[in-house]
């Protein structure tokens, strides 16, 4: 457990391999970083033991275990420490597994998946930086170590998303991923320095204390808990800065499937967790939160409901299942929102992988091309059945479970209209997810081409499907006080991640899960009754409302905005800038300065006549001087 | 001895005022050299004139009187040739008309 | 006698109306220091004194003001003689000689040689710069400033003493020996490279004249 820190290194290293020499390797290194994924997960399940025995002793819960590595920077004697450190508690226990299964699936998968791509190898090893930089994330017990490995997500997704760099709009997608995730990021920064300005450090753990302590000024941590959410919003992709999450389906499938599962989003959810101690003395801030993921889940929900490409509704559908966690976050249910985490992660990783399956077969990402794939496919559409299940929060499946208790935490700290708002997102979530099934594996298919082309897929990709779908229908279990007891635990994982209202596992609240169940049942009908066969009502509904429908095919014209916004205002102002540059800074500043030495120079030149009198002149001169100041020495 | 040491003093600061005027204003080189001299003159006044009022056991400006004119004679010299020299490449021995190293 | 010396009509010139400038400015000069030691007012050391200094000033006036060089040479020597004067009145009669015969013989004639090796203008409109004012100030500032300096100090006593011949050679040659056959070798450089600074001159215009002087 105080070694912990091999588990970023290893697939750090992996990473450094196969992208120096991953070109002459055999297969091109994918095994190495295979290798690597096998040994993570398990690693992550031998820690599991010891973490129990830690667990009972009571050395561990609540608070961790804080390893100091070493000295990173240290700047006037402990004025200002940077240090290596890694942290393990509840919550990096619940992420660690998350992260490494899904990332093992999700290199299983692309072995068959990116099968005689170029830069083969590049894409290993960006994965396995990604994974690096995700597991140092979790793990990392100071804030600017957390910095470091964020970018590190943000960089790693940024060469993923624009893998396809020929293509222009990989590049685009890539950019804008990067740039909107930045202004977040910049606000994870400022929020960053503000705490270090209060407490003087960087250890996540001290600043919990002080925060708790009430050794922060109130008002100055709501500021600063605020802005550490800003970098939450911008990395988990939440209202107004979800943009760039659904055009990221420029990379491949499978680099969905990682960011959107159990690396990049998820790390937003992961740092408000890790600081939900703090949000719990700024009440103002976790209604924000609170806000902010209804808003989003809302959003993103009904978005999903009319998109065309099954990449694009999976990510829409990220987008609201983030918006439901962070909703739990605001609510303080910091349990649940780890859980649902936990859950969606399996279900959305199986969801993606089973798109990329379809892609994989049929070349075509677009519901219209799609449909009466179950014949062709049989494997797929079981697992996706089971995925949008799951996501659609059915009974059993896991998505139910940790959906179940967001819902019930809203109800028990929320507003009561945000639980309405909330159990409606759900419905719909149920809607969209029945939609895609119907669409992608049902009816009639509309593109006989693509059709005839399909395929079911090897075993490689059909294995992390079943696999992903096992643990999507049993992994919710996990909530129950039997299975959690089973597996050593005093509760479930609600005991696991400490919290506030462990009553709500031991005592399932039947009426709410009742109204759950019926609300997605209710979905999926009013999704069959819509989409079936031909999708006739579908279509009439859309030409019933046609200014809705392009609001929402245009997603709120938020993109709109905020391209009307880099037009008019960013580059106005960097033409502003630019002139500045151009005018003041290089042909005043720079230029001019070149310019006016040369001038004196030119001018000055003339001092040198080169007749000897002259100089000798200049001597006399200083000669003078000389004894003039000697007499003044002298009094 | 009635002539008080400053007497010699200003007798040399007059001289050495005279010579440094001829230097800077004369433009020929051997005119030149000839205000030098005079500065020097004005100099090892002034050493001699301390050496016998001040220090006439062990007389050492006496001795540097003898260096300057030593040195003085060497400086005439060299500097002659090199006004000859100058005079072969450029016909004249105006030292303004020697600013090749100007601008 | 004269008549018979190989010198030009020039020398005649020149010699005449130094010498009776000379006695119109010294004459009323020394007349009217004789006149202040008949009443008692100065001594004869002073006498000396003034007529070397007045000797001195006005030679070294008339080198670096007259337009003509020759003049200026000329007048040199009168500077230089009476410094000579003023040796010995500092009682170091050996210097006065090596100043007779270093500058008088060897200084003299070597400017000379120059002036006449030069061809040297005799032409007032250009023998003077272009910075004779700041020349003038800076001349008249710094004389002005070592007189301040040579009159605001206390000096003590007067306590020149002979420095007699013996003492001083000894004092050369033994206490200063090295810096004597320093100063040696540097005459010798000096000499040496001013006849090589010479000679390469002669040695390129005799190429000059072999390859058809194109330089």
């Amino acid at each position: 457990m105080d070694q912990v820190w091999i588990i970023p290194a290893i697939p750090a290293v992996i990473f450094i391999l196969v992208a120096l020499f991953g070109r002459l390797m055999p297969r091109q290194g994918d095994f190495l970083v295979i290798l690597g994924g096998l040994t993570l997960v398990a690693l992550v399940f031998s820690m599991f033991p010891g973490f129990q025995a830690a667990y009972h002793d009571g050395h561990f819960a609540p608070e961790g275990r804080n390893v100091f590595a070493f000295d990173w920077v240290n700047i006037g004697d402990g004025f200002f420490i940077i240090q290596f450190s890694t942290y393990v508690d509840a919550i990096t226990m619940v992420m660690l597994p998350v992260v490494t299964i899904v990332a093992l699936m999700v290199m299983i998968y692309s072995t068959s998946y990116m099968h005689g791509e170029p830069r083969y190898f590049w894409y290993f090893s960006v994965l396995s930086l990604f994974i690096a930089a995700m597991l140092t994330l979790v793990l990392s017990g100071n804030l600017i170590q957390l910095y470091l490995a964020w970018e590190g997500v943000g960089l790693a997704s940024f060469l993923l998303i624009g893998f396809y760099w020929e293509r222009q709009s990989a590049a685009e997608a890539a950019k804008k991923a990067f740039i909107t995730t930045r202004v977040g990021d910049v606000g994870l920064l400022i929020g960053i320095i503000l705490l270090w300005r209060a407490t003087g450090t960087f250890d996540i753990q001290a600043i919990i204390a002080a925060a708790k302590a009430g050794a922060i000024d109130h008002t100055y941590l709501t500021v600063a808990m605020l802005f550490l959410f800003g970098g939450a919003v911008g990395k988990s992709a939440q209202f107004p800065l979800h943009v760039w999450l659904p055009d990221a389906m420029e990379g491949p499938t499978p680099v969905s499937a990682l960011i959107h599962a159990a690396t990049m989003v998820v790390a937003g959810v992961y740092l408000v967790a890790r600081f939900s101690p703090v949000y719990a003395e700024v009440l103002i801030a976790r209604d924000v939160i609170f806000y902010i993921g209804l808003t989003t889940a809302v959003m993103a929900g009904t978005m999903g409901l009319v998109s065309n490409d099954i990449k694009r509704v999976l990510a829409y559908s990220t987008v609201s299942q983030l918006g439901f966690m962070f909703v739990a976050l605001g609510t303080g249910a910091v349990g649940a929102a780890m859980f649902h985490l936990f859950t969606h992660a399996f279900f959305k990783a199986l969801l993606f992988l089973g798109s990329g399956s379809v892609i994989h077969a049929t070349h075509a990402q677009e519901v219209e091309h799609l449909g009466g794939l179950r014949k062709k496919m049989p494997w797929t559409t079981a697992t996706f059945i089971v995925g949008s299940l799951a996501l659609a929060g059915v009974p059993i499946f896991a998505g139910f479970w940790s959906k179940d208790e967001i819902l019930a935490a809203t109800l028990h700290d929320g507003p009561i209209l945000g639980y309405v708002i909330l159990a409606a997102t759900a419905i719909l979530t149920a809607i969209y997810s029945t939609r895609v099934v119907l669409l992608t594996f049902f009816g009639e298919p509309k593109d006989h081409h693509a059709y005839d082309h399909a395929h079911e897929s090897p075993l490689v990709i059909v294995g992390p499907l079943v696999l992903l779908a096992t643990l999507a229908t049993f992994a919710g279990f996990f909530a129950l006080d039997q299975v959690g007891q089973a597996l050593g635990f005093v509760g479930g994982i609600g005991q696991l991640v400490y919290l506030e209202h462990p009553h709500m596992f031991t005592q399932p609240d039947w009426l709410l899960a009742g109204i759950a169940t019926l609300g997605s049942l209710a979905g999926i009908g009013i999704g069959v009754a819509f989409w079936h066969g031909d999708a006739r009502r579908a279509v009439a509904a859309r030409a019933w409302a046609p200014d809705l429908h392009a609001l929402l095919v245009n997603r709120y014209y938020m993109d709109n905005l905020y391209q009307a916004i880099i037009d008019r205002v960013i580059l106005g102002l960097g033409g502003v800038v630019a002139w500045f540059d151009k005018r003041i800074v290089n042909e005043t500043g720079v230029d001019g300065g070149a310019q006016t030495v040369g001038y004196l120079g030119y001018r000055l030149k003339f001092l040198e006549t080169g007749r000897i009198p002259n100089y000798a002149l200049g001597m006399a001169v200083g000669l003078v001087a000389i004894v003039v100041v000697a007499f003044g020495m002298q009094g | 001895m009635t002539i008080p040491l400053s007497s010699f003093l200003v007798l040399s600061a007059l001289l050495f005022g005279i010579g440094f005027y001829g230097v800077l204003a004369r433009r020929s080189a051997i005119l030149i050299l000839i205000a030098v001299e005079i500065m020097l003159a004005a100099v090892a006044i002034n050493f001699i004139a301390f050496a016998t009022y001040r220090d006439p056991k062990a007389f050492s400006g006496l001795v540097f009187a003898l260096f300057v004119i030593a040195v003085a004679a060497a400086e005439v010299g060299l500097a002659l040739g090199i006004v000859l020299r100058l005079f072969r490449e450029r016909r004249t021995a105006n030292v303004d008309e020697a600013n090749s190293l100007k601008w | 006698m004269f008549a018979r010396l190989p010198l030009p009509a020039q020398f005649d010139r020149i010699i005449m109306t130094g010498g009776l400038v000379g006695s119109l400015v010294m004459g009323p000069i020394l007349v009217g220091l004789i006149a202040l030691y008949m009443l008692s007012r100065i001594s004869g050391a002073e006498v000396v004194f003034y007529l070397a200094s007045v000797v001195i000033l006005l030679g070294a006036l008339g080198a670096v003001l007259l337009p003509n060089l020759v003049h200026s040479a000329l007048s040199l020597i009168a500077t230089l003689l009476g410094v000579a004067a003023i040796y010995l009145m500092l009682l170091s009669e050996f210097l006065a000689l090596v100043q007779i015969l270093v500058y008088g013989g060897g200084v003299i004639m070597l400017v000379i040689f120059g002036l006449m090796l030069t061809n040297a203008q005799d032409d007032p409109v250009v023998s003077d710069g272009s910075q004779k004012p700041f020349a003038f100030g800076v001349g008249a500032l710094i004389a002005g400033l070592f007189v301040a300096a040579a009159m605001m100090a206390q000096w003590g006593p007067s306590t020149a003493t002979i420095i007699p011949f013996p003492a001083f050679g000894e004092r050369l040659f033994r206490d200063f020996s090295l810096p004597i056959i320093i100063v040696a070798f540097l005459l010798d450089i000096a000499f040496t490279g001013a006849l090589v600074n010479a000679r390469r001159a002669e040695s390129a215009a005799a190429e000059d004249a072999a390859t058809g002087g194109t330089r």
